[in-house]
């Protein structure tokens, strides 16, 4: 299994999975378990000479540096090169399952559409070509789940319908799941609680979990994964929730 | 009028609109003729301040000293470029395919027009406080970097190596120096989108002394500005926090505060929960384990940087009118405080 980080340095994916900073190269953490942080200059140039079959002394030079330019003004680019990367892996014969660690919610929508939105601005040319395999992989189930992780409070929930809309127009991926991170449980709590902080905390347990459930009637998820309380590492986190995860 | 600007600042989901409206609030009844611009408020907080919020700042309720107005981020490029270039320029620029692309996906592009706004209004002198809640793109950093990104991008070292110097014949040295090599990039994207690509940025150039004259006015702006960064004790909003501390006094003034929300009692974590029926006592356990890592988290926040904190307390339910949004700034620790030393 090979774990990605699309954006940023990585370290949130890294403190998870018990290790260092990521290598842009795939590095083997434990049996069977790879790792790997997009380093978007490196990713180009891979991209430019594997997919685009630009010779490797073009990547690095002044046309590594024309692409970057048009990537600025036209992030499809800059966005393809990361979602190429994200899907040549999953192409690769090497692994079983890619888990790639997103973008947050409101700029996913730009790695789904990049290769829709390259299809529509270049009408020819290799990167065409390619923005058509990788547009089909996104939409191919059998390929493809996206992951939507949400808290139920109302921004992250508004947000969340925002994209499920838009994935309903523009049918860039063709199987999603809804996650609901940090839900409460019920607790059942006596009609006259007692002074101080005990009841206290129950009164805001009630609360929060009465506010909770508001959202999650609005936006049902596939999945609940509980609220985890007091101090643990990022390591101890991703075990309980890997446990939570498989018991559902 | 002399007008203070404060710039409530943080990662997304914090409660940071909130506070920045709470914070509107207390101003204003303190007598000082306050202007809160928010981005996209939350559909409760718009019912808290009772109104729906448009961009020309509008009074609030029956205060005499409050306004409010929502920052129009998506006006973005379209003006920019009208606002810059000639007109024929602009027209080209708008019909442009990636001039479309660059509007809508362009990250700084809307926290620069946020950016712009907000110090259209501190400009004004209509008001001695303008609050600002900052757009939470790139963890709302991108609000104080938009500017120079802009420029950068319009007037980068690469920009003008592909379109020349800013001398006649421009267009010679383009076909000279840079065509030659894009030729390769061609083959890739094709060489009628290498042409629409290549006016673009001959056309975008024309917009950099504009670009770079407002843009420094905007920079100068923020740097004037005081700023709180307003947290929660969990991971991803205290990193995008510490990022403010980091990277803030590059571009403007360091934060007067960080400001905790959803902050739990420190009463809780030596509760001592024997004698107290389950599921009582359990559920106490729990949260007085929450209560001890916020605490841990903030002592962290503490030592590494030197700053004042305040501790907003956690409300299950959000604010639903003026009076409650200005509870929450009363039941707060050591934010009063930040205030009025801002204002004053």
């Amino acid at each position: 299994m090979l774990a990605l980080s699309m954006v940023g340095s990585g370290d949130g994916l890294a403190t998870h999975l018990g290790t260092g900073p990521l290598s842009p190269v795939a590095t083997e953490l434990r049996p069977g378990l790879w790792a790997l942080r997009i380093d978007r200059a490196r990713a180009l140039s891979e991209y430019l000479q594997s997919q685009m079959r630009v010779p490797a002394v073009a990547t690095f030079g002044p046309v590594a540096r024309a692409f970057d330019a048009f990537a600025a003004a036209a992030p499809a680019i800059r966005e393809i090169v990361v979602i190429g990367k994200v899907l040549w892996e999953v192409r690769h014969d090497s692994w079983d399952i890619v888990v790639a660690d997103g973008p947050p919610t409101g700029q996913i929508g730009s790695y789904l559409r990049a290769a829709k939105t390259i299809e529509e601005l270049v009408p020819a040319g290799r990167i065409a070509e390619q923005a058509g395999w990788m547009d089909e992989t996104l939409r191919d189930p059998d390929h493809t789940s996206l992951a939507v992780v949400t808290i139920p409070e109302e921004l992250p929930t508004v947000e969340t319908e925002e994209l499920l809309a838009w994935l309903a127009r523009e049918q860039v991926v063709g199987h999603r799941q809804i996650v609901a991170n940090r839900v409460l449980g019920p607790l059942d709590v006596p009609a006259t609680l007692p002074a101080g902080p005990a009841g206290d905390a129950a009164r805001l347990h009630v609360a929060l979990y009465r506010e909770q459930r508001t959202w999650l009637d609005r936006l049902p998820a596939d999945l609940e994964l509980p609220y985890l309380f007091g101090l643990l590492t990022p390591a101890e986190v991703a075990a309980r929730i890997a446990d939570a995860w498989e018991a559902a | 009028m002399s007008t203070r600007a404060l710039l409530v600042t943080g990662g997304g989901g914090v409660g940071k609109t909130t506070l920045a409206a709470a914070i509107g609030v207390v101003a204003a009844r303190r007598g000082i003729r306050t202007l809160v611009v928010t981005v996209d408020p939350a559909r409760r907080l718009a019912d808290a301040l009772g109104t729906t919020l448009g961009t020309e700042p509008q009074p609030l309720g029956d205060e005499p000293n409050l306004w409010a107005a929502m920052l129009d981020a998506s006006a973005s490029w379209e003006a920019i470029a009208r606002r810059h270039a000639d007109p024929a320029a602009a027209e080209r620029l708008v019909a442009n395919p990636f001039f479309h692309a660059a509007t809508t996906q362009f990250p700084a592009s809307q926290s620069y027009a946020a950016a712009e706004e907000a110090v259209t209004f501190i400009d004004a002198r209509a008001w001695e406080l303008v609050v600002v809640d900052t757009p939470p793109a790139a963890g709302g950093i991108d609000f104080f970097t938009a500017p120079r990104a802009i420029t950068d991008l319009v007037g980068g070292r690469l920009l003008r190596w592909m379109t020349g110097g800013n001398l006649p014949g421009r267009r010679f040295f383009f076909d000279r120096t840079a065509r030659p090599v894009l030729r390769i990039a061609g083959t890739v994207l094709g060489t009628q989108l290498l042409d629409q690509i290549a006016q673009f940025f001959m056309d975008l150039r024309t917009t950099y002394d504009g670009v770079r004259r407002r843009a420094k006015e905007i920079e100068d702006h923020l740097r004037g500005a005081h700023t709180v960064v307003v947290t929660t004790a969990d991971p991803t909003p205290l990193r995008e926090a510490v990022r403010f501390f980091r990277e803030l006094p590059e571009v403007a003034r360091r934060p007067e505060a960080v400001i905790f929300n959803r902050t739990l009692p420190t009463s809780w974590i030596d509760a001592d929960p024997s004698g107290i029926p389950e599921p009582l006592a359990s559920n106490l356990r729990r949260w007085a384990a929450e209560a001890h890592r916020q605490q841990e988290l903030r002592a962290e926040f503490a030592s590494r940087y030197d700053t004042r904190m305040a501790v907003v307390p956690w409300q299950p339910e959000p604010p639903t009118d003026l009076d409650a949004l200005e509870r929450l700034v009363k039941a707060s620790e050591g934010l009063e405080p930040v205030l009025w030393d801002t204002v004053d």
